[in-house]
């Protein structure tokens, strides 16, 4: 632990609250990722995981605390800027522009490299040509990464769902992260389709050298990925530390067998 | 003279208010805005008007057909075009579209059958007005401030009390959960749309009555989604409210002001109270789950 | 040569292919419903003929200027508008095309009110017109395929996903309803310039509804379609003069029918091919033989049955 602790911040969130009416969804929210490092958040339905990623990637606006990112405050951050900054995510219930092609999904999330104007686009300027044949190839090499440059013309919708979760992650990786957020990569998945997504994550992980938070209920995929977790229920952290620390930790089994205190 | 206005004004409302609680509560169903609504309202008075001119039919049995037939239309459209497009599965962006589509023809299909002359039903009620004080308000205004009031009030009691109305709010909230908890999702949203069309049908009598019966009356439909949109798309409550002040702002503003400029007044303050409430007065801005 | 009423129904193609394009751009590709581009186009209308005829600029400038100040208009109002939700910014559109209506009714000093605006130059020729719509299709055509229609495509997907990929969906939406405004803005100049006085009543809502219509009959997401659809709506009541009565009636019918029948409409979320529609062209034959090869066999059966 020490080690890291010398190494970068990546992210840092400071006693973040989010309430809903009256309900606090997350309540005094602390943590902090370094460079390189991969988290897990695990907690029961309804424990605040996803208002987490929401407030990190501006869908919601923190109700008090702040948030940092490489040290730039992103508190008040919205959704595209968050994206455009570094931080990649992809969504519990997969959201892919369904009715384009596998390709198309990733070119449409390099928008950023597409640094040219309307008059460039409209006359075919030199500069558009170039910039488009580089996006094409960069999202063709993100598909060969993750194994489906084989279905590059399909449709999106009509992929099974092992690989509509791949492509949801090559679509956030065409934004360059530095954070990337996963929730439930696992869902839905059977054991050996697991044990391959694990190995994936670990590939992606170490090629682009990547911070990674993830939200997973899979235990044996938060123990095989992640160096450090953090267990949440009722909007507040109850434990962390190694996986194997939380997993024995006493709050951690009432949460999740709803012991009453 | 301002309450004079007033009183005008929330007659106008209240015959707005009869086709926005329909509209209302189409789309707290279906989540679309049934822009053919206006025009079941300019049929139901057009039954009504052939009932008395070819069938000689007394006036109040020409209002009961009028009412029944706009309520009918109302069902066709269901089940001619809603229905098949909701089993579809389709976007609900295809509704509207559909609901738009009906609303041409029927304007049109009116213009070719009754052809575009204004028609008049007869003098019922008497032209006069009566003196309360020292206002004086016209017969016409009252009794449909009356007749929409009760009509109103037996509505919300209908939503709020019945098994019906809790079916309704129901399919409203979860229209799939509705259906797994043994409600007839389907008869409902049928029974909704009859309801809505004898409202509409209603609505239209009254104005056929205040003013005059032509195939783009239709368009006091626009005048119902702006209410409904001011009160919030959805809650029932909510177009009341936005139709009354939508009657009592256009009164003013032609009152005060000039009535050539009477809509975009009122739109211009649509558009403002959109800007500060952007789900209107009483709806909830629902967010959509990452 | 083309006489004057030829010379009349492809002036009003084009300009139809126009404004259908910029709603194609709006609602089959971004999924925004404006039911105020007639409003965009009155006032492309308005401002086009009043440089025109007040100072005496030449056409081309009015023309620009038009489009360009509707743009702006439309710039003004979307800043304010597209933050709000479906059928709640489609009514401000509603509400917004009305007002202009209502607005040049009533400055009848400036705009000749509900009496109209009467001497503009009848500049608009069919070259013109048809020049101005090709450029109007290469346009939206290299809009659409590129980066702009990309981020405006991944809006009308899924739009929390268009944010989580860095797109500003609010600056993309307001740039889809600025564009469709030039174009509503550029085909209502021609359209003044052609028919040398215009009334507010020209551009009323039901134009604005015309407009949606033809696009969706068209096909949404497809701009052949879009061109396919104007091609059809303005023509087909021209070919069939006898039934001029009953054109907005059919095209009430035929959105429905559309609708519940080929709900993307002729040509929807694909484009025009030559390729396809010639191979199409030759499987003609065997199509039409297995079908009746397929009735021929059910009708055996059927007679097996009995």
């Amino acid at each position: 632990m020490s080690a890291k602790q010398e190494s970068t911040k990546v992210l840092c969130m400071d006693k973040v609250e989010k309430h809903f009416g009256g309900v606090r969804a997350i309540d005094a929210f602390s943590l902090t990722l370094h460079e390189g490092v991969v988290y897990g958040l695990i907690g029961p339905n309804g424990a605040g995981k996803t208002t987490i990623f929401n407030t990190i990637t501006g869908i919601y606006t923190p109700s008090a605390g702040k948030i940092h990112f490489y040290e730039k405050d992103i508190t008040s951050i919205r959704p595209f800027e968050a994206a455009q900054l570094g931080i990649g995510r992809t969504f519990q219930n997969i959201r892919l522009f369904s009715n384009m092609s596998v390709l198309d999904n990733v070119v449409m999330a390099c928008s950023m490299d597409a640094d040219y104007k309307m008059p460039a686009a409209i006359f075919r300027l030199p500069k558009y040509r170039k910039l488009e044949k580089q996006i094409n190839e960069k999202a063709m090499g993100l598909l060969e990464t993750m194994g489906l440059e084989d279905r590059a013309n399909e449709r999106a919708s009509s992929l099974p769902y092992g690989h509509q979760r791949k492509l949801e992650i090559a679509r956030a990786m065409a934004l360059n992260p530095k954070l990337l957020l996963l929730d439930e990569p696992a869902a839905g998945m059977n054991a050996d389709e697991e044990i391959e997504l694990v190995e994936f994550i670990k590939g992606i992980h170490q090629r682009f050298s990547l911070t990674i938070l993830l939200i997973e209920h899979h235990m044996d995929v938060v123990a095989n990925l992640c160096d450090h977790v953090t267990a949440l229920n009722f909007g507040k952290t109850i434990a962390e530390g190694t996986p194997a620390e939380v997993k024995s930790n006493q709050a951690v089994i009432d949460a999740y067998l709803g012991v009453a205190k | 003279m301002f309450f004079q206005q007033l009183i005008t004004g929330l007659s106008i409302g209240g015959v707005y208010a009869l086709i926005a609680t329909g509209y209302s509560l189409v789309y707290s169903l279906l989540d679309f805005s049934n822009w053919a609504h206006g025009e079941v309202a300019m049929l139901g008075a057009y039954v009504a008007f052939m009932a008395i001119s070819a069938l000689n039919l007394p006036f109040l049995a020409a209002v009961v057909l009028g009412i029944a037939g706009a309520a009918l239309i109302s069902l066709f459209n269901e089940r001619l075009a809603y229905r098949r497009i909701r089993h579809n599965k389709s976007p609900n962006m295809f509704l509207m579209i559909a609901a738009m589509g009906l609303s041409t023809t029927y304007q049109n299909a009116a213009t070719l059958v009754f052809g575009a002359k204004f028609k008049q039903y007869p003098n019922v009620l008497p032209i006069s007005s009566v003196s309360i004080g020292n206002l004086r308000i016209g017969v016409l205004d009252l009794v449909s401030l009356i007749i929409t009031a009760v009509v109103l009030v037996v509505l919300i009691i209908v939503i709020n009390k019945t098994k019906f109305g809790l079916n309704v709010r129901a399919i409203a909230c979860n229209s799939q959960t509705a259906d797994l908890l043994g409600i007839k999702v389907d008869k409902c949203i049928a029974t909704v749309f009859l309801l809505a069309g004898a409202l509409a049908g209603c609505a239209g009598i009254l104005l056929g009555m205040k003013y005059n019966v032509y195939p783009t009356m239709g368009n006091v439909g626009v005048k119902a989604f702006i209410a409904s949109v001011l009160g919030g798309l959805g809650s029932v409550p909510g177009a009341i409210v936005g139709a009354l002040l939508l009657g009592v702002i256009e009164t003013l503003a032609s009152g005060y002001l000039s009535s050539g400029l009477r809509d975009l007044i009122s739109f211009t303050l649509l558009i403002v109270i959109l800007l500060v409430r952007p789900a209107g007065l009483m709806g909830v801005d629902v967010q959509e789950k990452a | 040569m083309l006489n004057s009423f030829q010379q009349g129904v492809i002036i009003l193609v084009c300009i139809n292919v126009i404004a259908v394009l910029g709603m194609s751009v709006l609602t089959g590709f971004t999924r925004l419903f404006s039911f105020g581009n007639a409003g965009f186009m009155s006032i492309g209308a308005y401002a086009s003929a009043m440089l025109s005829v007040r100072l005496g600029m030449p056409f081309i400038i009015s023309m620009v200027f038009g489009a360009a100040f509707a743009g702006f208009i439309a710039y003004l109002l979307g800043s304010l508008t597209i933050r709000l939700k479906g059928d709640y910014f489609l009514i401000t559109c509603l509400g917004f095309g009305e007002s202009v209506r209502v607005l040049f009714n009533y400055t009848r000093g400036i705009t000749g009110g509900a009496a109209g605006f009467a001497g503009i130059p009848g500049t608009t020729t069919a070259t013109i017109a048809v020049v101005c719509a090709v450029l109007a299709f290469i346009i939206a055509w290299t809009f659409i395929h590129s980066k702009f229609g990309r981020n405006l495509t991944a809006i009308r997907e899924n739009e929390m996903a268009a944010d989580a990929v860095g797109i500003n969906t609010f600056r993309y939406k307001r740039l889809s309803f600025v564009f469709s405004a030039v174009f509503a803005g550029w085909a209502g100049a021609l359209f003044a310039h052609y028919m040398r006085f215009i009334t507010p009543a020209d551009f009323s809502l039901a134009k604005s509804c015309e407009l949606i219509t033809t696009t969706v009959i068209g096909g949404l997401g497809s701009l052949t379609g879009s061109v396919l659809g104007a091609l059809l709506v303005t023509l087909l009541p021209e070919l069939f003069r006898g039934l001029a009565e009953y054109r907005m009636f059919l095209y009430g019918v035929a959105v429905v029918v559309v609708i519940l029948l080929k709900p993307d409409g002729l040509y929807g979320y694909r484009e025009f091919s030559l390729k396809r529609t010639i191979n199409w062209w030759r499987n003609l034959p065997n199509m039409i033989r297995e079908k009746s090869a397929q009735r021929k066999q059910r009708r055996e059966k059927r007679g097996e049955s009995k």
